[in-house]
């Protein structure tokens, strides 16, 4: 149902009285979801993938980012590529396979080809075009806007007025390298990528990675099934960090086991051993406060706009594309060490796939909550001042300047701030001396 | 041809299927946990599966026993979120075809096989005795006033028992390009 959004703030900060309120038009209206597509999407750097998706020359896959059709390509010399998939010819899509290895991608419809770095190879009967090689040059598949790369994550950008990539990532992109740095030979992704689709807006997969307060109601069966595996699951010690240019952080200290970082009973003798051997090595390598951040801490990361990293048991990566205000597809990667254990790796995907994942003892359950929101939001459209959710949570504690809590609402007070000013920066209304305190990042370099 | 094709009739196998999916339906999950072998395991790949082993690719569903139990421990549970209330579904299982574990190294599955590792049928034990059954499923789900299909294939390794069959290995692969919106595998595929 298409309600127009009101005159009124789409965010409500009242520090007088301690709440904070998102409109719920955030999550249904089509012409906010528009907004969001010019600019936010149009005009922000966006995770494309993994560069270990395509290790091997003329390797490719294509992937619908912002709704634009795209390939991701290495070329013949091994450079990275993102076209959009659509034929400079007339605009038919180029590439009709999901993923594979060729050196050309042919268009089917009058069969002009191309190189995997997007020349052109031939036109049929090229000689009809005045000034042929020219104008066979003027026709290479089109590239995104900008594309840059840290640690392996291919980010793309669709206009070229974005920062250089490592400006936009800040803080965030430290947490990138602390991944690639759990081990010596760096990470890879699996293939089998988990490809879902959720009745339910972008912003709730957000909110509901920042949300260490639903995790005990909503998960309790998976709690149930880690506390009789002998981990002892607590809300301690987990904090919520606001990052610049919208990135936001989860630390999980009180969250136990990671694989071959951070040992727990469940995990076994033998993982016991191989995680201790492990750790000295780190220690040699990254020193032991840098060891201490990269191993005995979890982390769930949010790079504004479209990626999650869950830095927990295990490691996946998750990418959001909206499709319609109540409707986004996920694609979700397995990272995992370049070379490891046979061992370690079976017990990585057992723990990694069993929580994390459409198909996990857990993941349906978080599904099943936003898609629960998604549809209760309608029960107040067009409601005026019930109209809104709150995420007041933690203000308190930020006035009186202790760090923010995961089971707190911090992290998505941070979020929404950035989101309003994206999108819509005359919708915001500020209420009371706000504190700064939830401006801080978080430095462990 | 293989001693156990001689004694395993197709209808024993499809009649058996059929109970499997009258007791899914009926959200009868010990009768199910029952149907499986001690150190059995229940695979969903994703829907870009090409043959990979489950440790070089991820899936939606790799449990082994521990897991498979736990999920049925937490499906029982009115706390499994995702599924309470129940979601009401319809089982279709057809095209059932019976056939021999000759080659312990054969990949185990139907149709092209990547050739990054794949399952062999060596990777679960002694399976001389054993079949590979194969077969289509439609499952049907209302839920939230909505009705999904999934559609798939069954690729399952069963053990001989005295009243029936034990599943080894239990694998759903999907027919699908994604899990379309609202799709989470919240049930048993
Ligand atoms: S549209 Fe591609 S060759 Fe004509
Ligand atoms: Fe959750």
């Amino acid at each position: 149902m298409a309600h127009l959004p009101p005159p009124t703030a789409l965010v409500t900060e009242n520090w007088d009285e301690q709440t904070f309120r998102v409109h719920r038009e955030a999550y249904r209206s089509q012409a906010l979801f528009d907004a969001e597509r010019d600019r936010v999407w149009a005009r922000n750097w966006l995770y494309l993938g993994h560069e270990t998706e395509i290790p091997n020359p003329h390797d490719f896959t294509v992937r619908t980012l912002a709704g634009r059709p795209l390939i991701f390509v290495r070329d013949g010399e091994g450079e990275i590529h993102a076209f959009l998939n659509s034929c400079p010819h007339r605009g038919t899509v180029v590439c009709r396979e999901n993923q594979g290895n060729a050196k050309h991608f042919a268009c089917f419809y009058h069969a002009w080809t191309f190189r995997s770095d997007g020349a052109v190879s031939s036109i049929p009967g090229a000689d009809a075009y005045h000034r042929d090689e020219a104008f066979r040059a003027s026709m290479a598949l089109r590239s995104v806007a900008r594309l840059e790369m840290h640690e392996g994550y291919v980010f793309v950008a669709f206009t070229p007025d974005v920062p250089p990539l490592l400006e936009h990532l800040g803080d965030a992109a430290d947490y990138l390298t602390m991944i690639e740095q759990q081990h010596a030979g760096g990470m890879r992704t699996l293939p089998g990528t988990q490809l879902y689709s959720v009745r339910g807006n972008w912003k709730l997969a957000v909110e509901n990675a920042m949300d260490g307060y639903h995790f005990a109601p909503t998960h309790n069966t998976f709690v149930g099934y880690l506390r009789e595996s002998g981990f002892a699951v607590t809300d301690d010690d987990q904090y919520a960090y606001t990052l610049q240019n919208g990135h936001l952080l989860l630390v999980l200290t009180g969250h136990g086991g990671r694989i071959s970082m951070l040992w727990e009973p469940r995990f076994g003798e033998d993982e016991r051993v191989r995680t201790a051997a492990h750790r000295a090595e780190m220690v040699q390598r990254l020193g032991a406060e840098r060891a201490h951040h990269v191993a005995d801490e979890s982390h769930i990361l949010y790079v504004w706009p479209n990626l999650l990293l869950f830095d927990i048991e295990g490691l996946s990566i998750r990418q959001l594309e909206p499709v319609s205000p109540g409707v986004t597809d996920v694609r979700a990667w397995q990272l995992v060490p370049r070379e490891e254990d046979p061992d370690a790796r079976a017990l990585r995907m057992r723990t990694v796939v069993s929580f994390v994942g459409p198909g996990g003892l857990a993941t349906p359950d978080d599904i099943e909550a936003y898609e629960a929101v998604q549809r209760g939001i309608e029960a107040t459209a067009g409601g005026g001042e019930i109209d809104v959710s709150d995420m007041s949570r933690g203000m308190a504690d930020e006035i009186k300047g202790v760090q923010g809590r995961s089971i707190d609402e911090g992290a998505m007070r941070g979020f929404w701030r950035h989101w309003v000013d994206a999108v819509e920066p005359g919708r915001w209304s500020v209420t009371g001396p706000r504190p700064q305190s939830f401006v801080t990042g978080r430095d462990v370099r | 041809m293989s001693a156990v094709l001689d004694t395993v009739k197709r209808s024993d196998v499809e009649d058996w299927l059929y109970a499997e999916a009258d007791i899914l339906d009926a959200w009868d999950y010990d009768a199910w946990l029952a149907l499986f072998e001690p150190g059995a395991r229940f695979e969903v790949p994703t829907t870009d599966f090409r043959g990979w082993s489950p440790l070089g690719s991820g899936s939606f569903v790799t449990d082994d026993w521990d897991l498979i139990k736990a999920r049925v421990k937490r499906l029982k549970s009115r706390k499994a979120h995702a599924e309470n209330p129940h979601s009401r579904t319809h089982r279709l299982v057809s095209n059932v075809r019976l056939h021999a574990i000759t080659d312990p190294a054969a990949p185990l599955r139907v149709g092209p096989v990547s050739t990054d590792v794949a399952v062999t049928a060596r990777d679960f034990g002694d399976l001389s005795h054993c079949l590979r059954v194969t077969a289509s499923f439609v499952v049907h789900r209302a839920r939230d006033g909505r009705f999904d299909s999934y559609v798939g294939r069954y690729d399952h390794v069963l053990a001989p028992a005295d009243d029936g069959f034990r599943f080894r290995l239990r694998r759903s692969i999907l027919g699908h390009e994604v899990l379309t919106a609202g799709a989470r595998l919240s049930f048993i595929l």
